[in-house]
C-alpha cells in the first residue's frame, strides 16, 4: 500500500512530471502556438512596425478574384488526384504481389529496394530524376532509344511533367506505402483460405471473397489519412522539380503561398491563402471519414 | 502466413507460371529503382576520360578515379555544408529524442496536473497546421534566424512519434511501475531505471527516423538561414543540381586545383554530389530495416 501523500510531496514529485513537460511545452509554444495565433494575419495588412490594421475579409475576396489562383488550386488538384486516387491501389497490388513471393531472399531483396527511396530526400530524388530523364544522357531515354523512339525532354514539357510527378511519386512511395497490406496480410487467418480450399474456390476468387474484404478497413484507413494532404499535393516534390517551362502546369497551393509570401512578402495574403487551404482540407478529411463510416460502419474515430 | 496455395498439394503449371511472372515484375520494379542509383555511382567513379562512355544505363564505372570526390572535398563551402548538417542531425536528434521522451512519459502518468488538457493541446496541434508565414515571422520575431538552432530545433517533437511512444510507455505493466513505488522509487528512477530500457527498440527506430529528417531537411534551412556558411548539404545540393547554380560551389573553392580539373566533368561532379548526399541513408538504412520493418511486422502479429 502507499503512503498518504501530504500536499508538499505531492508538488514535489507531480511537479517533476510538470518539468518533464515542459520542453516539448516551450517547442509546441513557439514552433505551433504562436504561429496559430498569427493566423489571425489574414484578416490583417501587415505592418512591419505597429499593430496591424483588421481588414475583415479583404485578402480572401482578392484571392477568389484572382485567375492565378485558380489555376494552381486547378494545378492542386489535378497532381493530388493522380498522386492519391491514381496511385491508390498501386501499394496494395504491389503488398499482394510480394505475398506471392516463395524465395525468402528474393522477397527480402525486393523489400530492401522498394522501401529505399522513401528515406531519400526530394532534393536528392530530383537530382535522380532529372538525371535519369535527361534528353541527351538520361538513362530513361536511352530505354526509348531500344526501341526506335525519340527522345522527350521530360522536365521541360508541360504534358509530361504531371506524369514525372506521378512516376517520382511511385518510385519513392510504392514499396513504403505497401507495408502497411503486408502487415495486414499477416493478420488474415489461414483457416479463411483452408476452407475455401477445401470449397475449391480458386486464387481469384479467393483473392476477391477473402483478401479483399479483410484489407478493405486498411484500405480505408490509409484513403482517409491520405485526403488530409490532397490539398498540399506534395510541396517539396513540385518545388524541386519545377521549373520556369513548366511552372504553369505544376504550380500549386504550397507553391503559390510560399512564392507570394516569401518571395513577394505579401504576408496577410500568403496567410489567407494557407488558411483557405487547411480549412478545404479539414473538409476533405471529414467529409471523407463519415462518408467511410456511413458505407461500411467503421471509421477512424 | 497467408499463402494461396493448398499445403502438399503440388503447383500446377499455370500456378507456377503465374508465380514466376511475379517475381519477374516485382525484379524489374527493383531494378527502376537501384539502376539509376548505381547509373549515379557509376558516373561519379569513372575515369574523367571515359565520361562519354557511361550511358544512361550504366551501372559499373568507366575505369575507376575519385577526382570528383577529391575536388568536392577540396571545396570548403561544401565541406563546412556536411559540417553543418552533421551538427543539425546530431543535435537535433539527441534534442528530439530527450524532449519526446520525456514528454510522452509525463502524458502517460495519470496523476499530471492537467493531463486532458495537454492531451487536447497535443491533439489541436496535429490537427492545425499555421503554416509557413506566421511561423517564419515568429522565428524572426524571436531572433534565431540565420541561426543553425531554427533549423535543430524545427520538428522538435514530431507529435506522431510522440503518440507513438505514448503506446509504447502505456504497454509496460503497471504492477512493475507499482513494484518500484513500493520500494521508493521516484517518477525520475522510474522514467530512468524503467522505461527508457524497455522503451529502447522503439526509441532507437524513432532516432533513425529522426536523423534521417534531419539529414534530409532543406527547405527551413533555405528559408532561416541566409549566409550560406551555415547551409546545410541538402540545400548545397538543391543549388548544384536542381537549380544548376555551379558558380557558388566552384566560385567559392580551390576547384581548379588538381590537373584533372581541366578534364573534370559537371554531370559526374553533381552525380558525386548526390552520392555524398545519401550516403549517411545508406549507411543507417540497413539498421532501419531491421528495427522498423521487424517491428511492424511482429506488431502484426501480436495482435
Amino acid at each position: 500500500m502507499l503512503k498518504p501523500r501530504t500536499l508538499r510531496t505531492r508538488l514535489r514529485q507531480e511537479g517533476f512530471l510538470l518539468v518533464l513537460l515542459v520542453p516539448a511545452l516551450v517547442y509546441f509554444s513557439v514552433y505551433h502556438l504562436a504561429p496559430m495565433a498569427g493566423m489571425t494575419l489574414a484578416f490583417q495588412d501587415f505592418r512591419i512596425v505597429g499593430p496591424s490594421k483588421f481588414v475583415g475579409l479583404k485578402h480572401f475576396r482578392i484571392l477568389f478574384s484572382s485567375p492565378a489562383f485558380f489555376d494552381v488550386l486547378r494545378n492542386t488538384l489535378i497532381i493530388s488526384s493522380m498522386k492519391i486516387i491514381l496511385f491508390f491501389p498501386l501499394p496494395l497490388l504491389f503488398a499482394l504481389m510480394v505475398n506471392e513471393l516463395r524465395s525468402v531472399l528474393l522477397r527480402k531483396f525486393v523489400q530492401a529496394t522498394a522501401y529505399l527511396p522513401h528515406f531519400l530526400s526530394w532534393v536528392v530524388i530530383a537530382g535522380v530524376w532529372i538525371s535519369f530523364l535527361s534528353p541527351s544522357s538520361g538513362g530513361a531515354n536511352q530505354a526509348r532509344g531500344l526501341v526506335g523512339l525519340p527522345p522527350v525532354d521530360y522536365m521541360t514539357s508541360k504534358t509530361a511533367i504531371r506524369w514525372v510527378l506521378f512516376a517520382s511519386e511511385t518510385w519513392r512511395s510504392l514499396g513504403w506505402d505497401s507495408i502497411i497490406y503486408l502487415a495486414a496480410l499477416m493478420r488474415i487467418n489461414p483457416s479463411l483460405y483452408e476452407s475455401a480450399d477445401m470449397d475449391g474456390a480458386g486464387a481469384l476468387q479467393k483473392a476477391w471473397y477473402i483478401t479483399i474484404p479483410e484489407l478493405a478497413p486498411t484500405m480505408i484507413t490509409v484513403l482517409i489519412l491520405n485526403m488530409g494532404f490532397f490539398m498540399s499535393a506534395g510541396f517539396d516534390q513540385v518545388f524541386n522539380m519545377m521549373n520556369d517551362s513548366v511552372i504553369s502546369a505544376v504550380d500549386i497551393l504550397d507553391t503559390y503561398i510560399y512564392r507570394i509570401g516569401l518571395l513577394n512578402m505579401q504576408y496577410s495574403f500568403s496567410t489567407a491563402a494557407n488558411l483557405f487551404k487547411g480549412a478545404i482540407g479539414l473538409v476533405l478529411i471529414l467529409g471523407t471519414h463519415s462518408a467511410a463510416k456511413r458505407v461500411t460502419g467503421k471509421g477512424l474515430w | 502466413m497467408a499463402r494461396l496455395r493448398l499445403k502438399g498439394k503440388p503447383s500446377s503449371v499455370a500456378d507456377r507460371l503465374f508465380r514466376a511472372a511475379i517475381a519477374l515484375a516485382l525484379l524489374a520494379i527493383s531494378l527502376v529503382v537501384i539502376v539509376p542509383l548505381l547509373n549515379l555511382l557509376a558516373l561519379s567513379l569513372s575515369d574523367p576520360g571515359r565520361v562519354g562512355e557511361v550511358t544512361g544505363l550504366t551501372v559499373l564505372p568507366k575505369g575507376f578515379s575519385t577526382v570528383n570526390y577529391r575536388v568536392l572535398a577540396a571545396n570548403p563551402l561544401f565541406v563546412r555544408s556536411i559540417i553543418n548538417a552533421l551538427i543539425i542531425t546530431i543535435v537535433g536528434t539527441a534534442i528530439n529524442l530527450l524532449v519526446t521522451s520525456m514528454a510522452a512519459f509525463a502524458l502517460t502518468r495519470e496523476r499530471l496536473p492537467g493531463r486532458r488538457f495537454f492531451m487536447l493541446l497535443v491533439i489541436v496541434i496535429m490537427v492545425f497546421e499555421p503554416g509557413l508565414i506566421p511561423e517564419y515571422l515568429v522565428i524572426k520575431k524571436i531572433g534565431l534566424m540565420n541561426s543553425l538552432w531554427s533549423v535543430i530545433l524545427y520538428k522538435a517533437v514530431n507529435v506522431y512519434y510522440l503518440i507513438i511512444l505514448m503506446r509504447f510507455f502505456e504497454e509496460v505493466p503497471t504492477s512493475l511501475i507499482e513494484a518500484a513505488r513500493i520500494d521508493g522509487a521516484g517518477y525520475g528512477t522510474i522514467f530512468l531505471k524503467i522505461m527508457l530500457p524497455l522503451a529502447k527498440p522503439a526509441i532507437a527506430t524513432l532516432g533513425l527516423f529522426y536523423g534521417v529528417f534531419h539529414w534530409n531537411e532543406y527547405f527551413r534551412a533555405s528559408i532561416y538561414l541566409s549566409d550560406p556558411d551555415k547551409y546545410p548539404l541538402q540545400l548545397i545540393l538543391r543549388q548544384f543540381v536542381v537549380l544548376d547554380d555551379t558558380a557558388s560551389l566552384i566560385g567559392s573553392g580551390a576547384l581548379f586545383s588538381y590537373d584533372e580539373a581541366a578534364r573534370l566533368d559537371y554531370g559526374a561532379l553533381k552525380a558525386s554530389t548526390i552520392i555524398v548526399a545519401m550516403l549517411p541513408v545508406l549507411i543507417i538504412y540497413p539498421l532501419i530495416l531491421k528495427y522498423y520493418t521487424k517491428g511492424v511486422m511482429e506488431g502484426g502479429v501480436k495482435e
